[in-house]
């Protein structure tokens, strides 16, 4: 049977919903989003159209294109949509139940061979999978934020994933102009795996007083030519969220390596998570903007 | 005989069915027949409008998902009984492809045949927005009218004319070997058509005279056209360069770009989208990009509209300059373009205190004259000042008769310059 893609349905409104219905909608397909009340739609469109209109006053988008994205975004607060969509992507946070029960709804309401896309860095697809009527539609995609520029997704094939749901994946990643690399289920795939670590270790660097915290960024930024540092990615990724990786990582596989830095359990623990609480390693204003930048780390030609 | 004419953008598809023919062309008396455009191809509610002179304008939605649907479309509904305006579609007798980008390998329009196809591919890496929904446009036609010749015609092939101290740039030539950077030039279609006729209208032999073509529309660009052959056009590698358009921000220093990329923070594509879509009569007003609010604006004291207008019309006297001398000389100049053919103002503007070369413009005529054919010089002007609508389709229709009858103008082969 051909399968066009045409409709996107993406569950949860969040960050990274938000962030991939703004990719996809981009790219010229519609979207449907979906959220749990009329509340947290209005929530979720106004956030997103803020981040347009930040983009706007960063000359990357323009009014007219920030309202052809806008007008092929639908937010709802049911499943149904989902019904018409030729594939379905879930964006709610990495929790193992939420998101089966999530799967659950869709693989009622979908055509048979559309697929399902779990957006999970850590989560076993297999394990999400083989709760579900037709496992084998059930494809994984790790996308980065921000979706509208990172260039890369992970696509996961789960052990019971059909090749012709995981060929449908790749091509819905190079539609959306991404570099799909291909990844066999194990968690934290390449990104998450390697990221993390990296980022355990400036903590462990900071908390045995070898360095400053902004000088630890700054060391691995200018001299990786990294756009930003371990400690800041962690700050805006959130220090929860982190934590919750860095856990998971280190109960699968048992490895010492992923043993989450005790500093990083304080901050979380005294609700410093980042940029969103406004304080984590750094600190951030509203728009989360640092509030510490360095004299060392303006720009400058050559 | 009546050809289609067709412009293939990425979601949408222009079109105009057109008879002429060599007498037809001679006399000016080449007839539109229909006209119109399928929008939003790959949408549910894809719409198509046709326009017949003389009838009111039909349209219809339904759901085309790609070009071969539009295509399909297009010719049901020229052969309808009802709306359309051929008996058969096999009245369609060739088809005439508007294709954005012909690189160097095209100084002329072409029947298109499966190396012409190619090449066209080949040229695709400059133009990657335009020429690759050209081709599916053709790919679409040809599987509908297989048996009728098809004909590209290129904005580029006009300006490949150029000589190569006008079209290279001062970069590493190793850059213009390795990535063909060099200047191409646009809006040939239109420089040669507003070229030809003015000629036509002043009874000159355009081939013994030093013309300047002044495209000003959603894009602007001037041509230096030297005895029938471009010399030297305001438009380079990309549609960005040379005069201040709606929202691009024509020339400036290159040496901006990485500056903000590096103050600003500024990714690659924020600064294209800057360049391309923020900057110009917009970006510098920050009132429109369409020139009449902006000299409504002006009127009203708008300052900032008033620099932006200016501007412009600076850049093009700038330019108009420049070619005179590039040329030793100018006969005419002739403006086209929704705003080079609506707007008086930025006319007199341009050419005002260039009495010394020549130029010299009625005033009352040059305010009357919005949207005709017609000169705004005064009669003892040295240089001729003509407004001359530009039309695109009948001009690649024309290049599908000349390149029937093999009479298109061969320029000798473009020159080049080796390592």
């Amino acid at each position: 049977m051909s399968w066009e893609l045409h409709n996107v349905a993406i569950i949860g409104g969040g960050m990274m919903g938000r962030s991939i219905a703004t990719k996809v909608a981009q790219e010229g397909l519609n979207v449907c989003l979906k959220e749990v009340s009329n509340e947290a739609v209005d929530a979720s469109r106004a956030e997103l159209e803020q981040s347009l209109d930040h983009e706007i006053a960063r000359f990357g988008l323009t009014n007219s294109e920030k309202k052809a994205i806008l007008s092929r975004i639908r937010w709802v607060t049911q499943f149904d949509c989902a019904a018409d969509c030729d594939i379905a992507i879930e964006t709610v946070q990495e929790d193992f139940g939420l998101k089966r029960r999530i799967l659950r709804e869709l693989d009622r309401r979908m055509v048979e061979d559309h697929p399902i896309v779990i957006n999970t860095s850590t989560l076993s697809i297999t394990e999400l999978a083989s709760q579900n009527s037709c496992p084998e539609r059930i494809v994984g995609m790790h996308f980065l934020y921000p979706v509208t520029t990172t260039r890369v997704v992970e696509v996961v094939r789960g052990q019971l994933t059909t090749d012709s749901v995981y060929d449908r994946a790749v091509e819905f990643a190079r539609l959306l102009g991404k570099v799909p690399i291909k990844v066999f289920e194990m968690p934290g795939f390449v990104t998450t795996r390697v990221i993390l670590p990296l980022v355990n270790e400036a903590m462990h660097t900071v908390m045995e007083g070898v360095a400053e915290a902004a000088d630890v960024d700054l060391a691995i930024k200018l001299g990786f030519n990294f756009t930003m540092g371990p400690l800041e990615w962690a700050d805006r990724t959130g220090l929860d969220r982190v934590l919750n990786w860095m856990k998971h990582l280190h109960s699968e596989s048992g490895e010492p390596r992923f043993r989450p830095c005790p500093m990083l359990k304080r901050l979380v623990r005294a609700g410093l998570h980042g940029a969103k609480t406004g304080q984590g390693f750094f600190a951030y204003d509203a728009n989360r903007r640092r509030t510490d930048r360095l004299p060392d780390d303006k720009p400058r030609l050559a | 005989m009546k050809i289609l004419v067709l412009n293939s953008g990425s979601s949408s598809v222009k079109f105009q069915v057109i008879e002429t023919d060599l007498e037809r062309m001679n006399a000016h008396d080449d007839r539109t027949l229909a006209t119109g455009q399928v929008e939003k191809i790959g949408m549910d509610d894809s719409r198509l409008v046709l326009k017949v002179p003389g009838r009111d304008p039909y349209s219809d939605y339904r759901e085309i998902l790609e070009h071969r649907g539009a295509i399909e479309w297009v010719l049901r509904i020229l052969a309808d009984d009802e709306v359309g305006i051929l008996d058969d579609v096999t009245d369609v007798d060739a088809v005439g492809h508007r294709v954005v980008h012909g690189g160097e390998s095209f100084a002329s329009s072409v029947i298109i045949t499966p190396e012409v196809v190619h090449e066209i591919e080949e040229c695709s890496v400059l133009a990657p927005l335009h020429n690759p929904p050209n081709l599916r446009g053709y790919y679409a036609a040809h599987s509908a009218l297989p048996d009728v010749p098809h004909v590209a015609v290129f904005d580029t092939a006009f300006h490949q004319t150029m000589p190569a101290h006008s079209f290279l740039y001062g970069i590493p030539f190793q850059l213009y070997t390795k990535h063909a950077i060099r200047k191409y030039g646009f809006h040939g279609t239109s420089h040669r058509y507003v070229a030809f006729r003015g000629s036509q209208i002043l009874s000159w032999d355009k081939d013994e005279k030093k013309l300047i073509t002044v495209h000003l529309g959603n894009g602007c660009s001037l041509a230096a056209i030297d005895r029938g052959k471009s010399v030297d056009t305001s438009m380079g590698f990309t549609p960005l360069e040379g005069l201040l358009m709606g929202t691009r921000t024509g020339d400036m220093d290159p040496a901006i770009v990485p500056w903000l990329m590096a103050m600003e923070e500024m990714t690659l594509h924020q600064v294209n989208t800057m360049m391309n879509k923020h900057s110009g009569l917009y970006g510098v007003s920050g009132v429109s990009s369409d020139m009449r609010e902006l000299v409504e604006a002006r009127a009203g004291g708008h300052q900032r509209a008033d620099v932006a207008f200016r501007m412009f019309c600076y850049r093009v006297k700038k330019y108009i300059g420049a070619y005179a001398a590039a040329m030793g000389g100018v006969d005419a100049v002739f403006f086209t373009g929704g705003i080079g053919e609506n707007s008086p103002e930025v006319r007199e503007w341009a050419l005002e205190g260039l009495e010394y070369m020549g130029i010299e413009i009625d005033q009352p005529i040059n305010d009357s004259l919005k949207g005709g054919e017609g000169e705004i010089s005064t009669d003892g002007s040295r240089v001729k000042v003509l407004v001359v609508p530009t039309n695109e389709e009948k001009t690649i229709a024309r290049d599908v008769v000349r390149v029937l009858n093999n009479i298109m103008p061969t320029w000798e082969p473009p020159e080049t310059v080796s390592p």
